[in-house]
């Protein structure tokens, strides 16, 4: 089979699965997804545009020290940004390809022109940049013709080898979830220089010196035409790196088996968290008990749910500290501003879409005998439970880092999360229904609502929060605390009604909506994977 | 919900116009069907015939367009949570939760169906030996094979020993020891007078356990009748499908093949 039959088929393959899915979705939904990639790739346009205003000025000295610095960002967007955005991007799913009769060479220049397709933002500042540089008296046509092309090329295979390693390491569910903390953390790491101050930023780094070659530097001096034997033999080491790398790693996926399929004895936390649910579900009769302590045993065991209870404290403390420090010290409003934020990360995983990870399972809760308020119930309690052991580890280390924490601090933080949880509960049975979408617990990362509901919920944050703002309204207004304690309790008794009014309307809207839902929750994908 | 007590003498399923329609077309269309108590009975039909469409409407996933449906002598919807109760169940669909391990799994069944923890312990320990489940224990059930899936929804079926069994290509994916047990036990759940409703593709494996079959086409049933008349008017099972289903008629090869 030639090769681009085979690209067109693949490719048919994955564009028809991606209509029919989208086809479920209604116009508005189609039209805000369309918006935000027009608004995406008009930015990254524009930047295409200033390089090529920019490059056509300097002198070759002065490119000499500019062309470099920009093609290391453009190599490290290229290699990084994936990964941090939590997405490897778009590659060839071999596990549902590799039983046709396809040459490993087609299926791995398949996969480099995914790379290509998924990370297009690159190729055109790079095009940006050689239109620059063509227009620059400076430089001569052809060098900038053969580096730019090059430069793409090695970052292409670059990519393509990286995402292979990265896959390999991360289909250990401890590295991988180890790895997907650790970038959580790094998104942080801006606040804490800002926190510290940024004069140290930039000291020490090490491809300042001009001696050493990274590749930006070698392809950035071929670009300007200045160069000499020694940086042709780098320029060529350099791609014969990237292209051994990705071809390495693109046959080792290949070849490999899927380490998933290993059997995996349970960590000895989820024993323990499991011996914590079944002591709470003493507390309630059957089947009540029953579905909280699966509910619980569940998400214990879920990666992508321990990543997100993790982030509420450690990431939470991060992003929010150097906001609420004040000469030395915390301000009294940091252990509630932390535990709302813990909250409000813990509700994409709890609450906005509570048969996530059931997936195609949901259907036991239609066809057990009891009455599906049990079972929204159920994960309700489950949910507030564990907000609850959310909020109780923000105050202990809160307390650790010495922050304010009176006993009526404390009692105001409870109060304040678990009346916003109340509302998130009221707004997440809704949700649960009404926009369901199949979570695999195992993936640390990805979306875990539709992205029709991700636009809504930027909506109903502020909305289901008003109620506990009004609160600080008051105190902020009247200066009491008792005011502020009154309104809060009015918040949770108001919130009381919204979450029963909300449940019976969720039960009908589940009678309603059970055969949407549930085929929903069973929908597959095409033969390109998309994390 | 308590309603008037059920006939003991109806039925285990009696269904009488049922349709169920996706825009114009019809999955099933006007399904009249009764399953007497304590039979093995065969509900087969091609691939898209309306048979998953049916079970689903049977044990409430899916609501009919229009027809009546009574379990055990209860009406479905109206009685839905009776009726779950006294059923088991295996869809064609996986119904389990990947995070639990198969002992909690069956636990969390049988204590949804009624049991109390101890019982729903001690069956569930029971039963992964007997479908020799009981090798990995803190196995989580993502990592088990669509054989085990298939033998550890069996169990769940079994937890609570109900009256009728409602199953969708049970033995699917199952390996010949697993599915010899499971269709032994079948026929010893059928002798002790509970009723089993079976779609399968293997006829012969529904020729050999069914005293009843009916087969199903576009919606519509088109044969119904005891397996040993089938045999006294010298057709096998095969024949007979094949017959009434059309494969093979009008069907011209590609020249290529």
């Amino acid at each position: 089979m030639l090769a681009s039959s085979l690209l067109r088929a693949i490719l048919w393959a994955q564009w028809r699965s991606l209509l029919n899915l989208r086809s479920g979705e209604s116009r508005l939904g189609r039209w805000l997804g369309s918006l935000v990639a027009l608004v995406w790739y008009s930015l990254w346009a524009a930047v295409a545009v200033a390089a090529a205003i920019v490059l056509g000025r300097p002198s070759r000295a002065e490119l000499a020290v500019i062309l470099p610095w920009g093609l290391m960002s453009v190599f490290f967007y290229w290699q990084l940004a994936p990964v941090i955005t939590a997405s490897l991007g778009a590659a060839l799913d071999l596990r549902r390809l590799r039983i046709y009769p396809v040459p490993e060479d087609h299926l791995f220049l398949a996969e480099i022109l995914l790379r290509l397709a998924t990370s297009f933002e690159m190729p055109l500042v790079l095009l940006g940049a050689l239109i620059g540089l063509w227009r620059n008296p400076a430089i001569s046509f052809w060098w900038p013709l053969i580096a730019l092309p090059l430069y793409g090329c090695f970052n292409l295979f670059l990519a393509a080898g990286l995402r292979g390693l990265l896959e390999s390491w991360f289909a250990h569910r401890r590295v991988r979830e180890i790895a997907a903390f650790l970038l959580v953390l790094a998104v942080g790491a801006p606040q804490l220089l800002l926190w510290g101050g940024i004069t140290s930023l930039g000291r020490g780094l090490p491809w300042r010196g001009p001696s050493i070659s990274w590749p930006w530097v070698s392809f950035g001096r071929l670009a300007c035409g200045e160069f000499g034997p020694q940086d042709w033999v780098l320029v060529a080491l350099w791609l014969t790196v990237a292209v051994l790398f990705g071809r390495t790693q693109f046959d080792r996926s290949l070849r490999a088996d899927a380490v998933e399929t290993a059997p995996v004895a349970l960590p000895a936390s989820s024993k323990k968290a499991s011996g914590v649910g079944t002591l709470i579900s003493r507390l309630a009769p059957d089947p009540l008990a029953a579905i909280l302590e699966k509910e619980l045993r569940s998400l214990a065991r879920s990666p992508r749910f321990r990543l997100v209870f993790l982030m509420g404290f450690s990431f939470g403390f991060l992003i929010w500290a150097p906001l609420t420090r004040r000469e030395g010290s915390f301000t009294e409003g940091y252990p509630v501003l932390v535990s709302v934020y813990a909250v409000l990360l813990l509700s994409e995983v709890l609450f906005w879409n509570a048969f996530g990870f059931d997936r195609s399972a949901a259907q036991f809760w239609f066809v057990a005998p009891a009455p599906f308020r049990y079972v929204l119930v159920g994960k309700n309690l489950a949910g507030a439970l564990l907000a609850t052991a959310e909020v109780t580890v923000v105050l202990a280390v809160c307390r650790l880092l010495g922050a304010p924490l009176s006993g009526l601090k404390v009692l105001e933080v409870y109060g304040v999360a678990l009346t916003l949880c109340l509302y998130l509960l009221a707004g997440g049975n809704l949700s649960s229904l009404r926009f369901p979408r199949p979570v695999n617990p195992e993936q640390s990362w990805g979306r875990a609502s539709t992205g029709r509901f991700q636009m809504l919920v930027l909506f109903l944050y502020p909305l289901l929060g008003a109620p506990v703002g009004l609160a600080y309204l008051v105190r902020y207004l009247t200066g009491s605390q008792t005011a502020f304690l009154a309104q809060l309790s009015l918040a949770a008794l108001a919130g009381a009604v919204f979450y029963h009014a909300s449940l019976d309307y969720a039960l009908k809207m589940a009678d309603r909506r059970k055969e949407e839902f549930i085929q929903t929750l069973l929908e597959q994908g095409g033969p390109v994977l998309t994390r | 919900m308590h309603g008037a007590p059920a006939d003991p003498a109806s039925p285990a399923i009696e269904v009488r116009g049922l349709r169920k329609l996706y825009g114009e077309k019809a999955a099933v269309d006007g399904l009249d069907l009764t399953v007497p108590r304590g039979c093995f009975y065969g509900f087969l039909g091609p691939n898209g015939a309306g048979k998953t469409t049916t079970i689903r409407m049977l044990i409430g996933l899916a609501r009919p367009t229009s027809g009546e449906i009574r379990l055990l002598g209860l009406p479905m919807p109206e009685r839905a949570l009776e009726i779950k109760r006294r059923i088991g169940l295996v869809p064609e669909e996986s119904l389990l939760f990947e995070r639990l391990t198969g002992a909690e799994f069956l636990q969390f069944a049988g204590r949804m169906y009624g049991l109390d923890r101890a019982t729903a312990a001690s069956r569930a320990a029971e039963l992964l030996e007997f479908f020799r489940l009981s090798d990995s224990p803190r196995k989580l059930i993502a990592e088990y094979s669509k054989g085990m899936r298939k033998r550890l929804m069996m169990a769940a079926a079994l937890i609570h020993r109900p009256e009728l069994f409602l199953l969708d290509e049970p033995f699917e994916g199952v390996d010949a020891v697993g599915a010899r047990i499971m269709k032994d036990l079948l026929l010893d759940q059928v002798r002790r007078g509970a009723t089993v409703f079976l779609t399968s593709h293997v006829l012969e494996v529904v020729e050999r356990l069914c005293d009843r079959v009916a087969i199903l086409n576009q919606g519509r049933i088109v044969l119904e009748a005891a397996v040993s008349d089938l045999h006294s008017a010298a057709e096998t099972l095969e024949d007979a499908f094949v017959r009434l289903v059309g494969a093979g008629q009008g069907l011209e090869k590609p020249d290529w093949l």
